[in-house]
């Protein structure tokens, strides 16, 4: 009797007590997934704003304009752009192929004691803050370039029709084909460690049947191991690319920040993320913020379209398999 | 079936004339497990183990779990090398080849000796190139015969019928049934000498493996068949001979209607009436 009261008067108090703490969580979860998307669209909204005005002055040929002089305000984004895309390519180029060797070693081949050291040197190089790269880029780095393999490449591309505009000009040691480098190695911890993680959730199973039937290493990787991680490796590509997009002190350090679009790697020319660092603080009339926001509000949208390229990839993936 | 020869082996250690008694009887030995151990690092888990597998004659191995049937069957290709700790001693030959010796070129035994797994596990490519994976590994084979011996390889698993308008969409696209078939026929398709079959129905419903245990009965005619099983009716039901394992021992081998029937081992009649395991 007594009991039954109890349970009766517990009861609702307790139910009240548990949906208010449902929908408080309810609610905070809530409100923490939407900040995300405010602080997105506030972000998008301050960089539009900003540059307002060097759209309206320049139009769409501040994408197409080489020119950037701010003594008589005339800004073009070409040159950032060209940089930016060329450097992230180059570094993509290079660091992909290392990154995946990397993982298909230390997934496939690596002896455990090995794996163990291998495995905290990259998380080691990628806990290296960007200005250190910088650094070492523009200290050990560039004057090695400068020395031994700028010249090398220039005279080896002699006289070779498409490879001798590609290396031409005096071997300053910084420039674009210096600053591709930095990235690579910069990506390459992040590209490493996702597609070692993904390589990792291939079912032991499926590659002792591939090794069943006969298959080397070699053929186990390529053939199966690749193509069932294909989703995974794209994304750490994608997540390196973001990264070298972004990529802006050791850039800059390295680059020569120079405005123009030259055909030669080994020319000096600049990014978008560099030439903000660099000249914001300069920036004094109204159009040089404007335009270096503009600048902000393109590397915005290259990313954007970057990973929607890459979503779309996936997409069509998915369709041909599942055709 | 009434003239198999039982063969009882009550140490775990077949002696010569034992096997010799059965390749009289007229099966030929296309396998010869002797005196074979394997380590896992320090421990032991398999004791001193000896028996033939026959030519074209199907072998199930039974007994309860962590026995050592399935350690038995990856000593058979090798597949333990991938991994290290992993050591076998003693000899299995394969057509008097000891497959057990360093120089022996693992590549090449694997692709001579098939496996099937407990899970199936299509390749992320599509249905001809599943197939065709395993034969493109070592045969240079011109357009027109490798899609007749992917053709053949999909009839003789009686996927043909199934999936002859969508050979060229992905193998991950099968039900799980179908999936195991390709898996077969992908084992098949590199005219293997011995076909290993790893618990191949354990993930499969009851009308899938009655089709896998149809296909097992068939392809009997031309391979020699090792089967790994938790269900000792599968075992009666496709095994011409089978082997009872137990921790890591062979307790008896002999012909499957003997072993069900009048086992020697008092552990084998323990086991197959229930009373353990």
């Amino acid at each position: 009797m007594e009991l039954a009261a109890q349970s009766g008067t517990v009861a609702p108090s307790v139910l009240r007590k548990n949906s208010l703490i449902d929908s408080l969580m309810h609610g905070l979860t809530r409100s923490a997934a939407l900040l995300v998307l405010l602080l997105l669209g506030g972000v998008i909204g301050v960089l539009i704003h900003g540059s307002i005005p060097a759209f309206e002055k320049f139009g769409f040929g501040f994408f197409t304009t080489e020119k950037w002089n701010p003594v008589t305000e005339i800004f073009g984004a070409a040159a950032p752009i060209y940089g930016t895309i060329v450097t992230s390519v180059i570094a993509m180029f290079i660091g992909v192929p290392i990154s995946i060797g990397i993982a298909i070693f230390m997934t496939e081949l690596c002896p455990r004691s090995l794996k163990r050291t291998l495995g905290t040197g990259i998380e080691l190089l990628a806990g290296i803050p960007s200005i250190i790269y910088g650094l070492w880029g523009l200290f050990v780095l560039a004057p090695l370039l400068q020395q031994y393999v700028q010249p090398a490449l220039i005279s080896a591309a002699e006289g070779i029709p498409w490879l001798e505009s590609l290396f031409t000009g005096p071997p300053y040691g910084i420039g674009v084909l210096t600053a591709a480098l930095i990235l690579s190695i910069m990506v390459l911890p992040y590209i490493t460690s996702v597609t070692r993680d993904v390589f990792e959730t291939v079912p032991p199973m499926l590659k002792e049947s591939a090794y069943g039937l006969g298959a080397t290493t070699w053929e186990v990787v390529w053939k199966v191991v690749i193509p069932y991680t294909r989703t995974g490796i794209v994304g750490g590509v994608m997540l390196g690319l973001g990264r070298a997009l972004g990529e802006t002190m050791a850039v800059t350090f390295v680059i020569g920040n120079a405005h123009r679009i030259a055909t030669s790697l080994i020319a000096p020319g600049t990014t978008i993320s560099a030439t903000i660092a660099n000249e914001f603080t300069e920036a004094d009339g109204e159009m040089y913020t404007s335009a270096l926001i503009s600048l902000g509000l393109i590397l915005f949208m290259i990313t954007f379209i970057v990973l929607a390229a890459a979503r779309l990839m996936l997409l069509r993936l998915q369709m041909k398999e599942n055709r | 079936m009434e003239n198999r020869p039982s063969i009882q082996i009550g140490s775990a250690v077949a002696s010569p004339n034992e096997t010799r008694d059965a390749l009289n009887a007229g099966y030929a030995e296309k396998v010869s497990i002797r005196d074979v151990c394997f380590y896992y690092g320090q421990s032991i888990a398999l004791k001193n183990i000896s028996l033939p597998l026959y030519e074209k004659q199907t072998t199930a191995f039974i007994g309860p779990s962590g026995c050592g049937k399935s350690t038995l069957l990856r000593i058979l290709n090798r597949m333990y090398d991938l991994y290290p700790g992993q050591r076998a001693t003693g000899e299995v030959l394969l057509d008097g080849e000891n497959i057990l010796s360093p120089t022996i070129d693992l590549n090449l035994l694997r692709y001579r000796i098939g496996m099937v797994f407990q899970k199936p596990t299509p390749f992320p490519m599509s249905i001809y190139d599943n197939i065709a994976f395993g034969i493109r590994l070592y045969e240079k084979v011109p357009k027109s015969e490798m899609d007749g011996r992917v053709e053949d390889a999909l009839k003789r698993t009686a996927l043909w019928d199934e999936v002859k308008n969508k050979i060229n969409s992905s193998g991950l696209g099968l039900s799980g049934g179908q999936q195991q078939r390709l898996c077969i026929a992908r084992t098949i398709a590199v005219r293997p000498k011995v076909i290993l079959l790893d618990e191949p129905t354990s993930a499969l419903d009851p009308i899938s493996t009655a089709k896998i245990e149809e296909l097992i009965y068939q392809l009997k005619a031309d391979y020699s068949i090792a089967i790994v099983t938790h269900n000792m009716q599968q075992a009666a039901r496709v095994a011409d001979f089978t082997a009872f394992m137990y921790l890591g021992e062979l307790i008896e081998f002999g012909a499957t209607d003997m072993l069900f029937t009048k086992p020697k081992q008092t552990k084998t009649e323990e086991y197959i009436t229930g009373r353990f395991g």
